[in-house]
């Protein structure tokens, strides 16, 4: 097989050994969910985190319509969120994501677009915890 | 499919003809003596190595010339469909560009003619790249609509490389005859599939590619009537081989496997056609029945049945792709092409986009087996479900969700 368009390994492992693919109860206030891309750019990234009350993630899914590369990013970034703080996991970067699964320069979007997942996730989260604040900061 | 380390490891099963075709080994047959022996220039003229290869390359030529109604000094052999293509548009265009400056094609040709229309608009000339139905065919009152009096060619491939539409070449052919307007056809992917008639159809030019009919890479024809004689300013220049159309030596080991090929296909064409028919019909049957939202791109009836465009909703095709790993295949999917863009002949059907970022191509040749067929399907239908698990689109329509009316986010 020819190496240079194949599949980096790590990608098609987490398509053939699926880690958090599912859904959280999205109504649920410890529950923050996050949808991005559009299905007309052929990548949509739904991200989930479920946060406990020291602010500590315990638990997140992701479902992903899109190439390997993209799965294979939404997948990770749910194994990395797990046992971070909010705040930690915001420092995720989709260098790092990109590095981990070797992703090749054409797929990087894809590494970035699960970085927007989390922070969407996350936005959502924060969001359910304080609505008064966003309230007010709309008015301001 | 697993890694190629060489000797025992097994490779994924071939359902990509579209793309290319492996040699019929009656093909290579032919070809073996002109590539250990038989060497001579077929256009020495003082020595027998010489006069055997022209015999030869000959013999091609009219192999060529039978399996479309020609006579062989209408076939010119080429680097391939492209340079044919290339030929045919510019080689036309040029020639008659004193009086005439207008060319008419579609929006579904092969990179190659468009690419040539567009060379063409930077000289100066007009091109007309007319749309194509929801189905994929043309609108003859479109192309009837489309002429102007300094029209000197149409161009409309035979059957489409990436959705497998037939057009209605017989009719395209009339009309063009009625207007006294060249018509190019590029029939790479219809060549020793179908039958095609140059005289029956009406055809002025042709472009014929050798691995698309389990001929050899690196060789094809170009078709060029004589009655009413077309003329055209060749492309490459040189020592006036081909009638001075194509300058350059002929391979003849290339050349003597494109005639194999063609007379192969000649002889095999109604049992390959009726077989491959078959397998077709189980393949899309057997998916559509296990799969609910499948859409098949491209008319159902006016079409080759060996290429099969499926769309699977909402899962994207790349990622089905690298999840049938045991199989050659390919996609619609933007993720596939060196663009981002989805394929524009998916687009050009008015396909949704994110069912054109859907899309898998299926190729059913020569040698394909049914058991190749049945895993192939087996696979697919597993797959499809496991990613469509995976897919939050799926789950939103599952909810009663209407993804019409969400407002994604853009990256």
């Amino acid at each position: 097989v020819a190496v240079g368009d194949a599949v980096p390994w790590q990608v098609v492992d987490h398509y053939e050994n699926p880690r958090n693919v599912g859904s959280l109860d999205r109504n649920a206030k410890n529950v923050g969910t996050g949808l991005v891309g559009a299905p007309a750019c052929g990548d949509v990234m739904k991200l989930q985190v479920e946060v406990d009350e020291n602010g500590r993630i315990v638990d997140a899914r992701f479902k992903t319509f899109g190439c390997g590369s993209a799965i294979a990013s939404s997948s990770l970034a749910t194994e990395w969120v797990k046992g971070k703080t909010v705040d930690e996991a915001l420092k995720i970067k989709n260098t790092d994501i990109a590095k981990e699964l070797c992703l090749p320069p054409v797929k990087l979007h894809c590494s970035m677009l699960a970085e927007d997942a989390i922070k969407a996730a996350l936005a959502d989260y924060k969001l359910k915890q304080d609505p008064n604040k966003e309230e007010s900061e709309k008015k301001a | 499919g697993r890694s190629g380390d060489g000797g025992d490891a097994l490779r994924p099963l071939y359902m990509d003809v579209q793309a290319t075709t492996p040699l019929d080994p009656r093909v290579l047959d032919s070809m073996l003596p002109y590539l250990t022996a038989y060497y001579g220039n077929p256009h020495s003229r003082t020595h027998a190595y010489g006069w055997e290869s022209e015999a030869a390359m000959e013999k091609a030529r009219r192999q060529v010339a039978d399996l479309v109604g020609a006579d062989s000094r209408e076939i010119i052999f080429t680097s391939g469909a492209t340079e044919s293509n290339n030929m045919a548009i510019k080689g036309v265009a040029r020639f008659y560009k004193s009086r005439k400056k207008h060319i008419i094609t579609t929006q579904t040709e092969h990179k190659c003619v468009l690419d040539s229309c567009r060379s063409l608009e930077t000289e100066g000339f007009r091109v007309t790249y007319l749309p194509v139905k929801k189905n994929g065919l043309i609108d003859l009152k479109e192309l009837e609509a489309a002429f102007q009096p300094d029209t000197s060619l149409v161009s409309v491939m035979t059957v489409n490389n990436e959705i497998g539409v037939k057009q209605p070449i017989h009719d395209i052919g009339e009309i063009c005859r009625a207007h006294k307007v060249f018509f190019h056809t590029d029939a790479a992917q219809a060549i020793g599939k179908i039958p095609v008639d140059v005289n029956d159809m009406k055809i002025d030019l042709m472009s014929i590619s050798g691995h698309k009919i389990y001929g050899p890479k690196g060789v094809g024809a170009i078709y060029v009537r004589r009655r009413p004689r077309v003329r055209l300013e060749p492309l490459q220049s040189g020592g006036g081989q081909e009638r001075g159309l194509r300058s350059g030596t002929v391979p003849t080991p290339l050349a003597v496997g494109l005639g194999a090929a063609c007379e192969v296909a000649q002889q095999e064409m109604e049992y390959d056609h009726k077989r491959i028919s078959q397998l077709a019909e189980r393949l899309v049957t057997k998916i559509m029945s296990e799969v609910p939202d499948v859409v098949m791109n491209g008319d159902r009836e006016h079409r080759y049945p060996g290429c099969i465009n499926l769309s699977f909703a909402y899962v994207e095709g790349e990622s089905l792709l690298m999840a049938l790993k045991d199989v050659a295949l390919s996609s619609g999917s933007a993720c596939t092409s060196a663009s981002l863009e989805p394929s524009y002949v998916l687009r050009a059907i008015g396909t949704d986009e994110d069912l054109a970022h859907s899309s898998i191509r299926f190729g059913i040749g020569r040698f394909t087996t049914e058991e190749e067929v049945d895993y192939t399907v087996q696979k697919c239908i597993q797959h499809v479900k496991r990613l469509r698990e995976m897919s939050p689109l799926w789950e939103m329509v599952q909810d009663g969700i209407d993804l019409k009316s969400i407002k994604w986010t853009q990256h």
